[in-house]
């Protein structure tokens, strides 16, 4: 009997809670839809598209669909030497932009310097310097008749001026650069939330604190420079500016390569290519960040 | 650890932070003497004073134009991004669904897809669509270039307009269009303000995405300082230069003001 009563009850009410549901469901969809609907059209389109193409044989018209894209891209010497190069350039930036931000990350995170949240700004307010300026500055830093050649030939050190531009480690420079504040973020967001009763406990139980530092600290903040160095990784696979400007012709890296490919040589397949190679190395270093967070979150 | 070792300890760290700040400032503040010299190239140490430079940006037309474009193209970009912005803001954070982590996932890749890729992809997308240099075609890759940080600034200031505030409109017999436009939007105001001023700052200094996507007839600000710089490093460029960091330093002050810069990046 309760049962059956519960049972009438339940149909009385879920009409108009139904249609409660569906109210809510339609406000859901109209509030969502524009945004799916702009990435749907503005990056999900144009890369299938690139995609599609990455397997023509011609582009505009295609006679037939074909993987030689694929081995050009992937088997080339020429390509093959890019793209080697491309991804040691992010790897060696994401090392060092790692280990010069952490320290500023920890200032921001522990220090109760009045000076802190000048700090702050100091280290964002670049991101939002045109980076056709922050090239320029090193080219005027870095140039035949630059800042440091001029204090070198001044201080008599060197006769000639060095050749600082047109080399990896002028693009690395430059790179570390424009990428420290995403780094400093990062870590400080995670550094911020560790308890700092850990580390004193650990001290109060006797660890140095260097020990400390190994063993407390540093194991769980590793999620903060993770998460930067996914950022860092990502944005030096695909920069263009940087490695152009400071290496003038002579530090060609994908998104030169791919530049090159599609409006110079107006080869879109292989550019094509290319552009998927760049992407699947991104995807495969996000998908291990995924892999360490789960892990991560488990322990 | 003794007394005198955390303070030695702690003279190093910040003369340390010192230092980076020094590295992350120097290739910045180093333009601003260089446009006031009377030097032909960029050379340092500048020499003389004069304001020749910034004369010649003006009689350049080129830079002129393409600075009304960038500025148009941000400017339609960015409110473009802040109307689906706040809409999907709203539905985030007044909605819970399956997959809604995901989806907030997805929304955010445009921040790390490489700009490459995604500008050449465009290139492909907008060329048969007749939208290759054209503005709507910029304003429309920009707009998918700044949606995730007008998203998460969004959803960063709705989280923290009390619920309760809702109820309380709801309560006075407001409706739900009055509970936005009179309670939640002044409250929303100046996050949005502040993301916007950054937004216009994005997409005012894209460089890679829009390299694809203009052409004769329709270049940047960025775009046309790159050409300009790679046929004669004279100091103009410093002057535009300097002029952009004046801009960037008045959009800074305001979204410290407003909301303060660090709501922009957590």
């Amino acid at each position: 009997m309760a049962v059956a009563i519960a049972g009438i009850t339940d149909g009385i009410e879920r009409r108009p809670r139904a249609r409660a549901d569906l109210a809510r469901v339609a406000a859901l969809v109209a509030l969502l839809a524009p945004a799916v609907a702009l990435l749907g059209i503005g990056l999900v389109w144009p890369f299938l598209k690139m995609l599609a193409i990455s397997f023509q044989d011609r582009f505009p018209d295609p006679t037939a669909l074909t993987f030689a894209n694929y081995a050009t891209a992937l088997t080339d010497p020429y390509f093959l030497r890019i793209t080697l190069r491309t991804f040691s350039l992010a790897l060696v930036v994401t090392l060092i932009t790692a280990v010069l931000s952490y320290p500023v990350a920890w200032f921001l995170a522990r220090s109760n310097s009045r000076w802190k949240h000048l700090v702050f700004l100091a280290v964002i307010s670049p991101l939002m310097v045109s980076i056709i300026v922050r090239t320029i500055g090193w080219t005027i830093i870095l140039g035949n008749e630059g800042l440091i050649n001029a204090l070198l030939v001044g201080l008599g050190i060197v006769t000639e001026p060095l050749r600082l531009m047109q080399s990896f480690w002028s693009v690395v420079v430059g790179m570390v650069h424009i990428l420290i504040p995403f780094m400093v973020l990062s870590i400080a967001t995670v550094l911020g939330k560790i308890d700092p009763g850990y580390a004193e406990a650990a001290a109060v139980l006797g660890a140095s604190p260097v020990r400390n530092f190994l063993k407390i600290t540093l194991p769980l903040s590793v999620q903060g420079i993770a998460s930067g160095s996914v950022i860092v990784f990502c944005l030096t696979v695909g920069a263009y500016v940087t490695p152009v400007m400071l290496g003038r012709g002579q530090v060609a890296v994908l998104a030169v390569t791919i530049h090159e490919q599609m409006v110079v040589l107006v080869d879109w397949p292989t550019g094509a290519a290319v552009a998927m190679v760049l992407t699947a190395g991104t995807l495969i270093v996000l998908l291990l960040y995924g892999l360490f967070l789960r892990r991560h979150s488990r322990r | 650890m003794n007394p005198t070792q955390i303070l030695t300890g702690e003279r190093a760290l910040k003369a340390y932070v010192l230092l980076i700040l020094l590295f992350l400032a120097l290739p910045i503040v180093i333009v601003v003497p260089l446009a006031f010299s009377t030097d032909v190239s960029l050379t340092f140490p500048p020499h003389g004073f004069s304001l020749r430079w910034f004369g010649n940006i003006l009689a350049r037309r080129e830079f002129g134009s393409a600075f009304l474009n960038s500025a148009m193209i941000a400017c339609i970009s960015t409110a473009i991004a802040m109307v689906i912005g706040i809409l999907s803001a709203i539905g985030f954070v007044r909605f819970q669904f399956p997959g809604r982590e995901t989806l907030l996932l997805l929304f955010m890749t445009p921040l790390i897809f490489p700009a490459i890729v995604f500008g050449a992809a465009m290139a492909l997308m907008l060329s048969p669509l007749g939208l290759l240099r054209s503005v709507w075609g910029l304003a429309l890759a920009h707009t998918v270039l700044i949606f995730p940080y007008i998203l998460r600034t969004s959803l960063a200031t709705l989280f923290e307009i009390d619920k309760s505030l809702h109820e309380a409109a709801y309560t006075l017999g407001a409706n739900r269009w009055q509970t936005f436009r009179y309670v939640i939007l002044p409250l929303l105001r100046p996050g949005l303000l502040a993301g916007a001023t950054f937004s216009l700052i994005i997409s005012f200094d894209e460089f890679t995405v829009s390299m694809f996507l203009v052409g004769p007839g329709l270049m940047t600000l960025p775009l046309e300082m790159y050409n300009y710089s790679e046929f004669s490093l004279d100091p103009t460029i410093a002057a535009i230069s300097t002029v952009l960091l004046v801009i960037t330093s008045i959009a800074i002050l305001i979204i410290e003001k407003l909301v303060g810069l660090g709501k922009q990046f957590s």
